[in-house]
């Protein structure tokens, strides 16, 4: 597989993208679809350009980021830190694994309720239900790459002296991170999943809540182009955790 | 410990009575059986055998990364309950840390010497040369050659300066040209430095090269089946009816 | 043996000391009952709702059968639609290119986002939620099933070949099998997904679902009904992914699953 992608590759999928567009923009002006349930994408980018403020929408945008990075790295953080010692310590995996194998299966917005309960409708219910989104891929991942590290690599380690926590440090955690990588980039788009979700059902900023608020108000070209928003973000962002993996591990993990 | 009951001329290593089983007490599979070997400081043996005889698992043992079901492992009168008692070992598959690169693998095998920052560059570049990969330094083990991740491996167990070099089947996946090189290096730092060598390999002609002793595991039954001493001069000389009747001898032992 | 025996023991050691703790430290006021109800509370609400349901009438069973008719539509169909889709984008090179923004951002969007939209199209029925289920699925799915077919080893495809299976024969003796193992992962995600987008779905406009029950029983202060809905939850998704995982294991045999090969 190579990492670059070749010129006629990108003009192939604006191509591809294009027609789609086209299509869409045709059939809503032609009166095929009804341009009043569902707008082109010019008609429904200029008309959301009149009734939303800019400021608002940016505002927006920055509440949605600012709490899926908040629930995100904390959930990461907690993710690593549980798995990799669930994988290294046996006591360890007896403790948490039950606990892991017990609250996976529930999808993160179930606990929805049950966080407004706990911490009433504000910032921390949505960070706790992110954190959520966010701790269970990685925390799944970081202990499947702690213990499938090559046992080869770990016994030739301890030819050099090292047990132990160097033996962790050293030689499982660097084993165990592209399976962590993997694991940190599902757990990105689940958060980021998992925001919108919480800001549809209990926020009054954010753009899951902007285009909630648009229904309410029967703006569907605002609808339209919040969700092309969202899902822009989405992969910008996803974009530059890639990127930063493939800086972090790319060179001697290959793609 | 025992060390005061040997004698002088005992040897270095020593595999007392030792038996591996994998699996439990009754239901298992027996690899390894009553081994007793003594091998003799600054001694170079080689074991060869038939794929599967237990080779790998007896210099595991002898490393001290696996544990002997039965008997047990002295080295210089000390009983070997891990690694890091002087074994360096090479690897049957490489086994190179894929996150560091070249020079990072040897690097990391001199990582527990009291050398200097400095020192330790210096040495690491020396291996590199050695290993005539000085080119490849900042290359991570996936974009090497099997045989260039196999040199790599080589320097990174020479890098520690063990008493002891356990290897298996260290030139297996090299062309005939460098695997004779190395072979040449090996003898060189093993008779310069005084090093006792435990070598795996499924070449007799290597072995003959090589070695001051031959030792030839059988599967059935499991063990020693022979023992045998080389005693032709070095450089050794491929041609000779000695070396001939010798690889003949070994031949017979290892088909029977 | 023992290993597994010891696992057994201590798991349980985990679980029912945090319950009694918990019990202990509810019944004794240390955590407030609405917040944390007590085990035995949360046992009481699981008789109540199986019996005489909440709302009223509608019993766990209803909510039950309600959401899983819902992701069994949504899944199934989005199945039906992603593999031979995902076949032939995966075999032509051309459409593969063509498509592959479409797909990448058609992933990227979040499915929830898609609510508000899906509601004006076809109101809050069930409709709405089965076509988001759909929604979700179809991009995991299909993205999967295209790198399945795309990445198959060229060398497996060439030993076929030099035996002269060639045309629709390779797609069966060579191409299938090889991709199911990812095929399968995609249909594990997938289903991850449909629950995921369910639950959300439900919570709102609404009052039959598993979703909805807890998000119901929380407006009238009903903690425990909503911990018991959540666990139902989590129980029929441990039950259908072990089901998946059973097939897997069948139709897949020679793929001993990365759990199996790697402990
Ligand atoms: N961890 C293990 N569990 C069970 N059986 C094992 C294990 N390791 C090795 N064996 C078995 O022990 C026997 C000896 O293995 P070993 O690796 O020592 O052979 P070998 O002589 O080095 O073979 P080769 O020349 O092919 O490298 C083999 O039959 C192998 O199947
Ligand atoms: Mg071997």
């Amino acid at each position: 597989m190579s990492s670059r992608i070749s010129l006629s590759d990108i003009l192939w999928g604006l191509t591809g993208t294009l027609a789609v567009v086209l299509i869409w923009e045709f059939a809503a002006r032609s009166g095929v679809i009804n341009a009043a349930i569902f707008p082109s994408p010019t008609l429904a980018i200029e008309s959301a350009f009149e009734k939303l403020d800019r400021v608002d929408v940016i505002q927006h945008i920055g509440w949605s980021l600012y709490r899926v990075l908040v629930g995100f790295l904390l959930g990461a953080l907690a993710g690593i830190i549980i798995g990799i010692a669930a994988g290294w310590y046996k006591f360890a995996s007896f403790l948490f694994l039950p606990l892991i194998e017990l609250f996976r299966p529930i999808p993160p917005l179930a606990w929805i309720p049950l966080a407004i309960i706990w911490f009433g409708l504000g910032e921390p219910s949505k960070f706790f239900i992110i954190f959520l989104g966010a701790f269970f891929p990685v925390v799944t991942a970081a202990y499947r790459g702690v213990i499938s590290v090559d046992p080869v690599l770990l016994r030739a380690a301890q030819t050099f002296g090292l047990k132990g926590v160097g033996l962790l440090m050293k030689v499982a955690i660097p084993g165990a991170a592209p399976d962590l990588a993997t694991g940190i980039r599902i757990a990105w788009g689940l958060s980021f999943g998992v925001l919108v979700a919480a800001e549809l059902i209990a926020a009054d900023k954010g753009l899951g809540y902007m285009i909630m608020h648009a229904r309410q108000l029967g703006n569907v070209d605002v609808i339209v182009v919040g969700i092309l928003l969202i899902g822009a973000l989405n992969l910008i962002t996803d974009g530059i955790i890639v990127w930063m993996i493939r800086k972090w591990i790319g060179r001697w993990h290959g793609e | 410990m025992t060390n005061f009951e040997t004698n002088a001329q005992s040897a270095y290593i020593e595999f007392r009575n030792v038996g591996k089983r994998f699996g439990s007490q009754d239901n298992g599979f027996i690899v390894l059986e009553d081994i007793n070997i003594g091998i003799k400081r600054n001694e170079f043996v080689s074991i060869v055998g038939r794929s599967g005889c237990g080779k790998t698992t007896l210099l595991n043992i002898a490393a001290g990364l696996v544990a002997a079901s039965s008997g047990e492992t002295v080295i210089a009168g000390k009983k070997v309950d891990g690694p890091g008692q002087g074994q360096g070992v090479v690897f049957q598959q490489h086994a190179l840390f894929p996150w560091l690169t070249a020079a990072g693998n040897i690097e990391f095998g001199c990582r527990s010497s009291n050398l200097s920052k400095a020192e330790k560059k210096q040495l690491v570049h020396q291996l590199l040369e050695l290993i005539g990969l000085a080119h490849a330094a900042n290359s991570y083990p996936r974009e090497l050659s099997g045989g260039m991740q196999q040199r790599v491996a080589i320097a990174r167990a020479l890098a520690m300066d063990p008493e002891i070099l356990v290897m298996d089947e260290p030139f297996g996946a090299l062309d005939e040209l460098t695997r004779i090189e190395l072979q040449d290096e090996l003898l060189r730092i093993w008779e310069v430095k005084k090093k006792t060598v435990l070598f795996v390999t499924h070449s007799i002609n290597e072995a003959l090269v090589l070695s001051d002793r031959i030792i030839v595991l059988a599967p059935h039954p499991l063990g020693v089946h022979m023992d045998i001493e080389v005693t032709l001069p070095r450089p050794r000389d491929r041609t000779t009816p000695q070396f001939n009747a010798l690889y003949k001898q070994i031949w017979e032992g290892l088909s029977s | 043996m023992s290993e597994q025996l010891k696992r057994i023991v201590y798991t349980a050691a985990v679980f029912i000391s945090l319950l009694l703790a918990w019990e202990y430290a509810t019944t004794n006021g240390y955590l407030k009952p609405y917040r944390f109800p007590a085990p035995s509370q949360i046992a009481k609400g699981f008789v109540e709702l199986s019996v005489v349901g909440f709302p009223r009438g509608l019993t766990i069973w209803v909510h039950v059968q309600t959401t899983v008719e819902r992701i069994a539509q949504g899944y199934i169909a989005a199945i039906l639609l992603a593999i031979p889709l995902g076949f032939l984008i995966g075999r032509v090179p051309i459409l593969e290119k063509l498509t592959n923004p479409l797909i990448v951002f058609g992933r990227s969007i979040a499915t929830l986002s898609l609510l508000p939209l899906v509601i004006v199209w076809f109101g809050t029925g069930e409709l709405t939620k089965v076509i988001l289920i759909a929604y979700g699925c179809f991009w995991t799915m299909i993205s999967n099933v295209i790198a399945g077919v795309k990445y198959v080893d060229k060398g497996l495809i060439n030993a076929a070949r030099v035996f002269g299976v060639k045309g629709a024969a390779l797609y069966w003796t060579v191409i299938l099998p090889a991709a199911l193992p990812r095929i399968f992962a995609g249909a594990r995600m997938a289903l991850g997904v449909g629950f995921m987008v369910i639950v959300g779905a439900e919570m709102i406009g609404t009052i039959e679902g598993l979703g909805a029950l807890i998000m119901e029983a929380r407006t009238f202060y009903r903690s425990e009904v909503t911990i018991v809905g959540m666990l139902i939850i989590g129980v029929i998704g441990f039950l259908i992914s072990s089901g998946l995982a059973r097939m897997e294991k069948v139709l897949v045999p020679w793929d001993t699953g990365l759990e199996d090969v790697r402990r």
